[in-house]
């Protein structure tokens, strides 16, 4: 702590022309608040639509915890319009942010006109105005744009809340489901049921495919799955064992790996001609592979320095390059959306957690605090991480955000839930 | 003169011959595919499971995949049954921890290292036909101790 | 056979060449001549001297000497100079100490009231999540005797518009620093009537 405050401030009083410098690096660990006031409605709107959409919209912005809310019962005012409000009646409650907005309606057939407006209460200013029509049917949809937009305006990072989630069920012993719900594990979707485990799904970039392994011919074989049709289509690699797919960022090509004879290595798949080319060629375990935002490289786990370590290789000069030293567990490694730190599964003393490494730094940061953690996810704007993990027998599903100030868990399912994969963004 | 001549055809032919082994080689893994499908499809599951009355796993310590002298004690002891097979059928697993992807290549390298083993004993490798399931199919679902070295096996089964 | 054999006749040719050219690159650093590094001793020395006593007291005396070194060739009158001047500069320099001292308790105020503003002010920053980027920003703070903030500005902002966004956020909600009613007045006006807050956002991942 001394040495925190002997690093940080920087007195140079001595010179004449210099003026005192107080360094500020670390931030406030408190949340930001904010206040979601019930939006109000025009005469012949369903009453319902207005508290509806503000409760739609709080609880997306509740959902990984990075923001607290006012109590509605604590607001003194309810302001829908810019006239009603004062900043003076929120800054006394200690709100930093406001939300407010109407619902007008549009037509007899059920359009609705909802306008919306945010206000940096610390800053008296109003830094958000929009407005959206849609369908009442849409109330669900609509509040999801809402929420994207306040969002992003607060934390200048992409809106995630229409992204979806795959995952497995283990549901019984010999059970086995892949799933896809959105974010907030609404709207479920049960895409192929065996008896068999299946493994590993991966998003197409396109948000329209899905890749997985499944066992249900008796051994590690990819299936790519169409969402809309349900068509599925095995990828007929040769070797014993195929696992681990991963969809390049182009969404061409799938980055695979193979077991010729018991010796799993990486290869890439191109979709369209099907043909197979390795990438690494080396009797240890080389797997989980994993695309640079670039597509220029491949991370993948690998045993040859006798424990699993990451290791990324550039997909055209094949040159490869050791990412991980610290403990003898370090595997499963994804790339942040923007390429520059990575996340993985890293075991320390018999714990398994979810760690994160700049590439350009030494130092590894452990995130998770539970023992069984696996399966990293990244949200699209590279802000929180979903994991699984268990208690007792049972595996869930929590999440972080990489500031460290929210920890979650989602809803639970019947079953064991497991490898979480976070959705990219439709663009 | 002539040595200067021959030359380039020598080296022709050597990269014709790796071409001609590269080809073969391929060949040889999608027929030893098919073979594997084929077992994880039918015929294992309609085929009668031979019983030996003998403890039919072995197991291993995290994140190896070596055989101790005790695992090799026991498979001495299946060898003539393994020897009066049809197929000997090998599944690779793993304990929980650690990432289901390793885990899966692990759990292969388990159930090869046992295969190895017996075809050193003279079992001939045609009749050997090896899975991993890495930690997707533990046998015991707690996470302590106890369950995580139960898990860690390579189950034989006899047909 | 006689291929692989040329082969290692040319790998060692060429590795004979490369230690060759390495062994001419070196050459001039092994030797060199006694004026070259007598020159670089005397440098060394004022450099020395010019550390000791404060930049903020003038020497000509020194001044004239780099520009004798550098002009050259008097090197006896040079280390002669040197240690005079690097004499007389050390009476000054017990001088200096002595004010140093004095200076020391106020030193110690500015420390205690810099920390506490610091812990104030990171207190209610939200501060952005911007694991990638590293920026800076700098704050001009303008103070009344009375710890008012009088006023602030973002003078040197970052080029992220989000990260500038908090830091004004988390300014609006201070309006008093009172913990500089505890300084003497003088020290007030010299070192907080303004002062600038510098935010910067890595450091806490690394």
């Amino acid at each position: 702590m001394i040495r925190f405050f002997l690093l940080s401030i920087m007195l140079v009083s001595n010179s004449i022309f210099s003026i005192l410098e107080i360094e500020i690096l670390k931030g406030s660990d408190n949340l930001s608040k904010i206040a979601f006031v019930p939006f109000g409605i025009e005469d012949g709107v369903e009453e319902d639509y207005g508290e509806q959409i503000s409760q739609n919209i709080e609880k997306n912005m509740l959902l990984f915890g990075e923001f607290e809310n006012l109590d509605k019962n604590e607001m003194l005012s309810y302001p829908s319009s810019e006239d009603d409000f004062f900043y003076r009646d929120w800054k006394v409650l200690g709100v930093d942010y406001s939300v407010i907005g109407r619902v007008n309606s549009v037509n007899a057939l059920g359009n609705l006109n909802i306008s919306y407006s945010l206000f940096n209460i610390n800053r008296r200013i109003k830094i958000l105005e929009g407005e959206i029509v849609g369908g009442e049917d849409n109330i669900e949809d609509i509040s999801k744009i809402i929420s994207n937009r306040i969002y992003e305006q607060i934390t200048g990072l992409r809106g995630i809340f229409d992204t979806k989630l795959a995952y497995v069920i283990n549901s019984d012993v010999d059970t086995y489901q892949i799933c896809i719900s959105d974010i907030d594990g609404k709207n479920e979707q049960i895409l192929f049921t065996s008896k068999s485990p299946i493994m590993s799904p991966d998003w197409s970039p396109d948000r329209k495919k899905i890749a997985y392994v499944s066992f249900e011919n008796g051994l590690a074989e990819i299936f790519i799955q169409d969402l809309k049709s349900g068509d599925r289509d095995s990828i007929q690699a040769l070797g014993m064992t195929n696992s681990a797919p991963v969809w390049s960022p182009d969404g061409k090509s799938l980055a695979l790996v193979v077991s010729f004879s018991g010796n799993p290595d990486i290869f890439l798949y191109s979709i369209s001609n099907k043909r197979l080319i390795r990438l690494t060629n080396h009797y240890g375990i080389d797997t989980e592979p994993s695309w640079s935002p670039d597509s220029k490289k491949i991370i993948f786990t690998s045993d040859r320095s006798g424990s699993p370590q990451l290791y990324e290789i550039n997909t055209k000069s094949k040159r490869k390059k050791r990412l991980t030293r610290d403990g003898n567990y370090n595997a499963r490694g994804r790339y942040f959306p923007d390429g520059k730190s990575i996340f993985f599964v890293h075991g320390n003393d018999g714990n398994f957690q979810i760690a994160i490494k700049k590439l350009s730094s030494r130092y590894i940061e452990t995130l998770t605090s539970t023992s069984l953690d696996e399966s990293p996810t990244i949200s699209p704007n590279g802000n929180i991480i979903i994991y699984a993990t268990k208690d007792g027998s049972n595996g869930y599903l929590g999440g972080i955000t990489l500031d460290g100030k929210a920890r979650f868990s989602l809803p639970v399912k019947n079953g064991s839930v497991r490898e979480p994969a976070w959705s990219p963004l439709i663009n | 003169m002539r040595r200067l001549f021959m030359e380039p055809i020598g080296i022709f032919i050597l990269a014709m011959l790796c071409q001609v082994y590269s080809c073969a080689s391929n060949v040889s893994d999608s027929v030893e595919r098919i073979q594997y499908a084929s077992v994880a499809g039918e015929e294992y599951l309609q085929g009668d499971k031979l019983d030996t009355n003998l403890d039919d796993k072995v197991y291993f310590d995290f994140d190896k995949s070596t055989l101790d002298a005790e695992d090799k004690n026991l498979l001495e002891q299946y060898l003539p049954a393994i020897k009066k097979a049809k197929i000997v059928r090998l599944e690779g697993h793993c304990d929980e921890r650690g990432t289901r992807e390793y885990n899966l290549a692990l759990g292969e390298r388990r159930a090869l290292e046992v295969r190895d083993f017996l075809v050193v004993k003279g079992v001939s490798g045609k009749k050997i036909r090896v899975v991993s399931f890495g930690e997707e199919k533990p046998l015991k679902s707690a996470s302590n101790e106890k369950a995580w070295a139960e898990n860690r096996r390579v189950e034989i089964s006899l047909y | 056979m006689n291929r692989v054999i040329t082969s290692f006749n040319t790998f060692f040719l060429i590795v004979l060449f490369l230690s060759l050219i390495f062994s001419i690159f070196s050459l001039p650093k092994l030797n060199i001549d006694e004026e070259q590094s007598i020159r670089v001793n005397f440098y060394e020395l004022i450099q020395d001297d010019n550390q000791l006593f404060n930049s903020s007291i003038p020497d000509i005396g020194i001044k004239k000497e780099t520009k004798n070194l550098s002009s050259n060739n008097k090197e006896q009158k040079v280390v002669e100079t040197a240690i005079i001047s690097k004499f007389k500069i050390n009476k000054i320099d017990i001088k200096n100490e002595i004010s140093k001292i004095k200076l020391s308790k106020e030193r110690e105020d500015i420390l205690r009231v810099s920390a506490i503003i610091q812990e104030r002010i990171s207190s209610v920053w939200i501060k952005p999540n911007s694991l990638s980027e590293s920026l800076i920003a700098k704050v001009l703070i303008n103070l009344a005797p009375s710890g008012e903030i009088l006023d602030f500005d973002l003078i040197e902002p970052s080029s992220n518009n989000f990260f500038n966004e908090s830091i004004l956020t988390a300014m609006n909600k201070m309006t008093f620093f009172e913990e500089v009613l505890s300084l003497d007045r003088k020290l007030f006006e010299k070192n907080f009537r303004n002062f600038n807050l510098v935010f910067k956002s890595s450091g806490e991942i690394e």
